[in-house]
Order: C-alpha cells, then structure tokens, then sequence
C-alpha cells in the first residue's frame, strides 16, 4: 500500500470508496454471524429473525447492524458513483473500473433483494412476488422463467432456501472477487482526482509522482476522520433509528409473509425505487422491464458516451454542470415517487422523470462535444473547485429540484387510520405501572385468542418489573413454565372457522401497525347490527374481530357528531358558531354501560397499547442507552483521529 | 514533503492514543459477537429446573429425568443399600470421600446427599470417563460384576467403569471420578427441584 501513489488533492467526495468497504466488512462480520441463528424455512424464517432480536444475548444489535448495513451501502455507493460522474472518473483510461464498479453495483442490487426476502415478512414476500414477476414479461419464456426462479406455483419455503443460498454464498463470493477486480484495475491506471489531470506526467527523481502521496500513511490516516464521523451517523440509526421511519426496515415487514393478502401499500427499499418508479411510469409490462433495465444498461457504456476532452466537473461546461444537477434530482424525485402510492400526477412526474434521466445519457454525447471547456490546469490544484458554499448551493439547487415538482404534484393520501385520523399516542416504556396493567389487560382480554408468541413470558416478568411466581399464578393460565414462549392453546385452524381469519400473533402489532393505529382502533368500536358480531370498527372497517373491551367500555352506538373543515378545523354554523353535526358517526353514545367510565377506558387502552408497543420491541430502552454510550464513545475516538490527520497532513500543500 | 521538520514523538503519541482508543471500540464491538455466543433464552428456558415429584418413587427404585437435555438418576435407596455404602471396603475406591468430585457443598458423607435426605441419591447419569449412561444395577452379587463383591451400584457398558450406590468411582476403572451430583434442593419432602442450589446452611 506504500507503493500506490495518489492524488494528494482527494477531496470529500472520495471517502465513499473505503467507507463502501467499511460497510461490506460489516455486512460480511454480521452477515456470518446471523446465519448462526436464522433458520431458512418458510415455517422458521420470520420466528427465527424474532428469536434472534429478543433471545440471542445482544442479538438485535447484530441484526440492526446488518438492517442498516444494507442501506448504507447503497447510500455510500450512490454517493461515490456520483462522484465519478462529477469528476469524470469513468472516463478512459478508466473504464475498465468504472465497468468493474457497475458491475458491483448489480450483484449489490441482487445481494440486497435476495436479503429483504430472508426475513420473510409481508414486504419480503411480496417485494419478492413483484420483483420476480418482472421476469414473466419477457415474451414466450418469461412464465416458465419465473417458474424456474420459484421452483413452486408460489414463492415458497423452496424459493427462500435458494435465495438465502444466493445471499449467503453465491453473490458474497462474487461481490469479493468483484471488489478486488475493481481495486486492481484501479491500481493499475491511477486514481483519478477533483481535477481529472493526470499525476503521472510529474514525477519526483525517484520516479513517484511529485503529485501523489504513497497511500500509507497519508490515506489510511486521512480515511480513519470520515470512517469515524461514517461509524458515528451509522450508530445513530442503528440505536436510535433502525426503521428509518420505514426506509430501512418497513413497518408491513414485520407482519409475517402471508401468500392471500398483500399489503394496502406495497413499496421496494428505497434504494431500488428510482428504477421502480421508472418501471411503473411505463403503462406497458414488457416496456417498463425494458425501461428499467435499460436505465442500468446505460450506465455501463457511459465511458463511451461522454466524449468531452475533460473529465472533472471543474472545466466542462455549463451545460455539463447544470445537467450532472438535474440528472440528481430526477434521480431523488424518482426515488420519492417509488416509495409512494402512485396517482395521476405522480405517473406523470415520473413519465417526465424517466424521460430526462435517458435524456442526460442521450444528450451527454453531444454537448460533451460541442460545449466549450475550461482549460486544464497542468498539474492538479489544492485550491480548485467551487468552495464549501457554492457546493452548499448546488446541493440547495438540487433541492429545489427535488421539493417544487414532488409538490406540484402532492397527493394527500388517505387517512392514516381508516377512516378516521390517528388519536396521538406517546409510548411511555419506563412506566412500569402501566405496562404491568397492560400486560394484565393483554393477558386477559386478549390471549383469549391472540398469541404473543415471540415473546417468553420470563422476559416479559422481569422487564416489567412482575415477579417470576406472581406472574405464573395470575397471568399464566396454560400451565406454561416462565420460560417458555407466550402462546396460546386455541388451534389456529378452528379459529379461522370461528373468526373467518386466524387471529394474528399479536408481538409485533406495534411495529407493523404502529402503536396510534391499534390505540385509535380499539377506541374505535360502534355498534353495528348488520355484522355477524354486532360491532363494526372505524379504524378497520368490517373487522372480524368481536369488541373484546366490551364489558370495560360498554357498547358505544354512532351518534351524529362534527366534521372537519376544509381548512382542518371543525366545521361550525356561521350564525351560530356551533358545530355542525354532519357527520352521522361523529360521535358515541354508549347504549350499553361498561364496568368503565370514558376517560377509565382510554386510560386502560393506553396501558393496553403501552404494553403492546413495549413488547413488539423489548430491548427499545436498552438500545437508546447503548447508543448514548457508543456516541459518546465515537466522539472521543473522534479526537485523536482528527489531530493524528492534521498532524500528518500539515506540511502538505 | 521531506521528513524535515516532522514531529516524530507527537506523530508516536498520535498514533499510539488513536490505536488504543481505536482498540478499545474493536474490543466493545466485539460484546455482541461474543455474547450472542452465550446460551439464548430459548437455551435456558429449555435448560430450566425441572421439578420432580419422588413420593411414589419405591426403596430400590430409580427415576429418570431430563434436566439440559442430560439423565438424571434419582434413586431411592434401600436401608441395606445404605449400610452396604457405609460398610464398603473403601480400598476399592478412587475417591471413598468425593475429594475429586463434582458436586455441590451441601452434599456430603458416604451417602453423598444433603443432610437428612440419605434415601434419595440423585446424579447426574453420565459416566465421567467418556459420557455414556451408565447402567443401574442394584442386583447384590451380579455375577458378572465381580460375584459377591458387588454390592449394587452403577455400570458403565462402554468401557467397564464401575461405581457404587453412592456414585462412587472404582478404583482400577476407567472412569477417573466419581458420578457428578447436580444442583438440586428440596421443595418440599416429596419435591426435588434439579438445577436450582439449596441454600447453604
């Protein structure tokens, strides 16, 4: 590493590289160790990912590290493409690299699908269903194609094991290999820089360029700033984020795979949802699996494409500057509209979208030809560039970009809880008293016929503070030992003959539904005479589930009660600035008293809730604290990495 | 570019607190790799206490139980049974006095159990040469385990290792200790609990 000499004017752009290795060797690291206790079949998968976040001795930090190991990979690599498109990296004699790193990208993208589908979730199941569809488009073969991927009629138990085979051995292998074709041919031609000019032309006596500093120390030392301020911002998803708000890991996906019922939404990690949008954005199956591979075809003859005699953004011209800007936004706003519902105006977008990110390949053929550049320095600059603000504004630019379209064409979706708007809820898992009234209330009202049957019941007793024997005498009625699982006796078969569905496991409810949806759904009951059960939810309309909180709330019957106003507010009567009771289920009368009184109700829901949000994720308490102590950790590891790269790098102009 | 001017002890003082701080967060990445490791609670729960009920357990007869998935033999010994260990020749044992053996401080004595419980002798029924289950023979005078020396006890059919009705190992076998005695204590006088210590008086 002493021998390779490289550019001394390396900028923030060209950290991604080894922060793209960091992630891979926290993938690998993770990777090997969650197989030792995933279980790849289609009865096992999703419990054994469960088992391994709540029973494995710090099992979730591994699984959450891997979780947010996968998107930032892409968010590395997304970076670090874009900074051989701004600096021209791809370009001879770099194309064989650029080749090399495409193809990278390709096994990732096969690397991360396989992945999502081991879990074995909703989102896993039909990510998995959507994405190998895409093959049934090709004429005459594609059905028996897609056949032949399964090795079923449906995914199936059979098509996990192959997929996880894929993941776990194929593509790793092949990523490796990949990565060090990549290196090589890197060490080969030299890096490239900010400037694009070649180092070579300058040498030193010695041979080594006057330019170019060997890689150690100069670059492992000036890496270890950002791989730190990297582990820093990973940290803090991990132990502070790990849904990402449902980018990284998606609420529906810890629901498990159910092969008759697709979620309300589905959508693809947010990595693969420019090219879905751009899929989607064609009204026809064959034309938008051309579309969409076509859009990763073009990235590999891009050397070919740009024929300018530049390479760095720094001397093309502004037709090159002012299109590598929209060519990011299209790229972001086609990311946006893939993860969300799609609607008239958003196809539309994403129409115009796709045409422009073609158009940028298209177009960089000839206006790299005919724009005039600026000329190249003979020897590379420190001082080059736009600057930290002018970069600041680019980055506002493409913002701008970004926000006005997604905006112009912003769709209110519909409200978040059924028909109605989600009540607020504020989990309060240090509240013991409450999660112990919850869970008494959970153990009573609802393991009639729902299960917890992630959770042990041991586990439960002592994050909640419940005594082992107290909690077997007044909670366990199954003659279950404390260490055993929370399930429960009622046969999952006869429940779907008595319910019309089996009533699901109830441990994750508030991960894949969120604590303010199951907590407006169960104050959400009325009485309704044309059900088989009486009773009919506004949060999920037509539920099969019977009121189970009947004799605590009573029976509540649809009273008319106000609406909303265009503007958000309630609607009143401008005479006489009462409400207008339009709506005929705006409120309740209870018909039939409960052994509560309203605000008795609410509050036991709360704890019911409380409890339930505890339990879909029990290490939530401890995990914010482990983070706090890492950050803290990485602030001060912080420090003597910062002063050890000034040290080495304060003679070098 | 040249070495001129270079701070060498800084640079050394650098690297050195910048590798050390660094060590010290590979060593905390490490924890989860190397407790997720440690027995999950699906391993506990399997490996819990198991109660055992002994009140219809005959004089002479033996119980076996699983406790982490290893035999536990409760045997429940005849008053000749516990005179024959009192007044064995104790030249043909290893370890007559359990000096060498695995088992709890509250067990003590010839009869190796808790004070007042001599009746019930529960080990673990793993031979301590090379784990097979040895067998129970209490038949006095089997002759094929030495005639009338064999006052009743353990066999091992692997390799011919020999114990007593107390567990304990013969000398000039190939078991070097004698039967391990897991943790155990009393509920009550009909109920053992296997894997949980008595507390020590």
């Amino acid at each position: 590493m002493s021998e390779y000499y490289a550019p001394k004017n390396f900028n923030f752009w060209y950290y991604f590289g080894v922060l793209s290795m960091v992630v891979l060797v926290i993938q690998l690291v993770t990777g090997i160790w969650l197989l030792m206790s995933y279980q790849g079949s289609a009865e096992q998968a999703f419990a054994s990912v469960e088992y391994i976040m709540r029973d494995v001795d710090l099992g979730w930090i591994i699984r959450y590290a891997h979780s947010t190991g996968a998107s930032a990979f892409f968010i590395v690599v997304y970076l670090h493409m874009f900074r051989g498109l701004m600096y021209g990296s791809y370009k001879a004699p770099r194309e064989l690299v650029w080749i090399f790193g495409m193809t990278i990208y390709l096994a990732l993208m096969a690397e991360a699908f396989l992945g999502y589908v081991l879990p074995w979730g909703q989102m896993s199941y039909w990510g998995a269903q959507v994405i190998i569809s895409l093959f049934g488009a090709i004429p005459v073969v594609g059905e028996d194609i897609v056949q032949w991927i399964r090795g079923d009629y449906l995914i199936s138990g059979i098509t996990l094991n192959r997929f996880m085979s894929l993941h776990v051995v194929a593509l790793p292998i092949i990523l490796i290999a990949l990565i060090v074709m990549h290196i090589i041919a890197l060490h080969d031609v030299g890096s490239n820089n900010p400037d694009g000019v070649s180092i070579k032309e300058h040498k030193e006596k010695d041979g080594n360029p006057i330019d170019g500093l060997p890689f150690y120390p100069y670059f492992v030392i000036h890496d270890l700033v950002p791989i730190v301020v990297f582990l820093f911002v990973f940290c803090a998803v991990l132990f502070f984020m790990p849904e990402m708000g449902g980018f990284f890991l998606e609420y529906a996906n810890f629901e498990i795979a159910n092969s008759l019922k697709t979620p309300e939404h589905i959508a693809p990690v947010w990595y693969f949802t420019p090219y879905y949008s751009m899929l989607r954005a064609v009204p026809d199956k064959l034309g938008g699996f051309i579309i969409m591979g076509a859009a990763i075809a073009i990235l590999f003859v891009l050397p070919w494409l740009d024929r300018s005699p530049v390479r760095s953004m720094r001397y093309k011209g502004n037709i090159s500057r002012a299109a590598l800007l929209i060519f990011a936004a299209v790229f972001i706003i086609l990311g946006y509209l893939g993860v969300k519902a799609p609607t008239a105006g958003r196809t539309i977008l994403a129409q115009i979208c796709t045409v422009l990110y073609f158009s940028y390949f298209i177009g960089i053929y000839f206006w790299t030809k005919y724009e005039t550049t600026r000329p190249e320095p003979a020897r590379i600059t420190m001082d080059g560039g736009i600057g930290p603000l002018k970069t600041l504004g680019a980055i506002g630019i493409v913002a701008l970009l970004v926000v006005i379209p997604i905006k112009a064409v912003g769709a209110e979706s519909s409200h978040a809880c059924g028909t109605i708007d989600c009540e607020p809820f504020e989990a309060q898992l240090t509240n013991d008293a409450s999660l112990q009234n919850g869970a008494k209330l959970a153990v009573n009202f609802c393991m009639g016929c729902h299960s917890f049957k992630y959770s042990r019941w041991e586990r439960v007793a002592n994050d909640i503070g419940i005594p082992n024997q107290l909690m077997l005498d007044n909670m366990v009625f199954t003659g279950q030992k404390i260490g055993e699982l929370m399930d429960i006796a009622m046969p999952a078969d006869s429940a779907k003959e008595w319910f019309g569905a089996t009533p699901p496991d109830l441990t994750l409810v508030a991960r894949s539904r969120k604590p303010e949806w199951v907590y407006t759904y169960l104050l959400h009951f009325y009485a309704d005479p044309s059900r088989p059960l009486g009773v009919n939810n506004k949060v999920y309309k037509d539920v099969g589930m019977p009121h189970a909180l009947l004799d605590l709330q009573g029976l509540p019957e649809c009273a008319p009660g106000p609406v909303l106003a265009a503007n958000g507010g309630i609607k009143r009567d401008l005479m006489t600035g009462e409400d207008i009771l339009d709506d005929p289920c705006g409120n309740y009368n209870i018909i039939k008293a409960g052994t509560m009184n309203e605000e008795e109700y609410k509050a036991a829901v709360y704890d019911l809730v409380n409890f339930l949000t505890y339990v879909a994720e029990p290490m939530a308490e401890e995990r914010k604290h482990i983070g706090r102590l890492v950050l803290l950790f990485l602030l001060l590891l912080l420090v003597p990495t910062v002063l050890l790269n000034r040290e080495y790098w304060k003679g070098i102009h | 570019m040249t070495d001129d001017g270079v701070n060498q002890s800084r640079r050394k003082f650098l690297l050195g607190a910048t590798s050390v701080v660094g060590g010290a967060g590979v060593v905390g990445a490490a924890i989860p790799f190397v407790s997720s490791w440690q027995p999950s609670a699906k391993a506990k729960a399997a490996g819990a206490p198991v109660k055992v009920n002994i009140s219809k357990l005959e004089a002479g007869g033996r119980l076996v139980v699983e406790w982490r998935g290893k035999p536990v033999y409760i045997v429940r010994r005849t008053s000749e049974s516990l005179d024959a260990i009192n007044a064995i020749d104790t030249s043909i044992l290893r370890d007559a006095d359990s000096e060498a053996a695995a088992q709890p401080s509250y067990v003590s004595g010839s009869a190796r159990t808790m004070a007042g419980k001599e009746e019930y002798l529960i080990l673990v029924g793993l031979c301590t040469h090379l784990g097979c289950a040895p067998m129970y023979r209490p038949d006095v005078g089997a002759v094929d385990l030495g005639g009338d020396s064999w006052l009743g006890g353990f066999f091992c059919p692997c390799h011919g290792s020999k114990f007593d009705l107390s567990g304990r190992v013969f000398a000039g076998v190939p078991a070097p200790t004698n039967l391990e005695i897991p943790p155990h204590s009393y509920e009550s006088d009909d109920v053992v609990i296997i894997g949980i210590d008595s507390e020590v008086a």
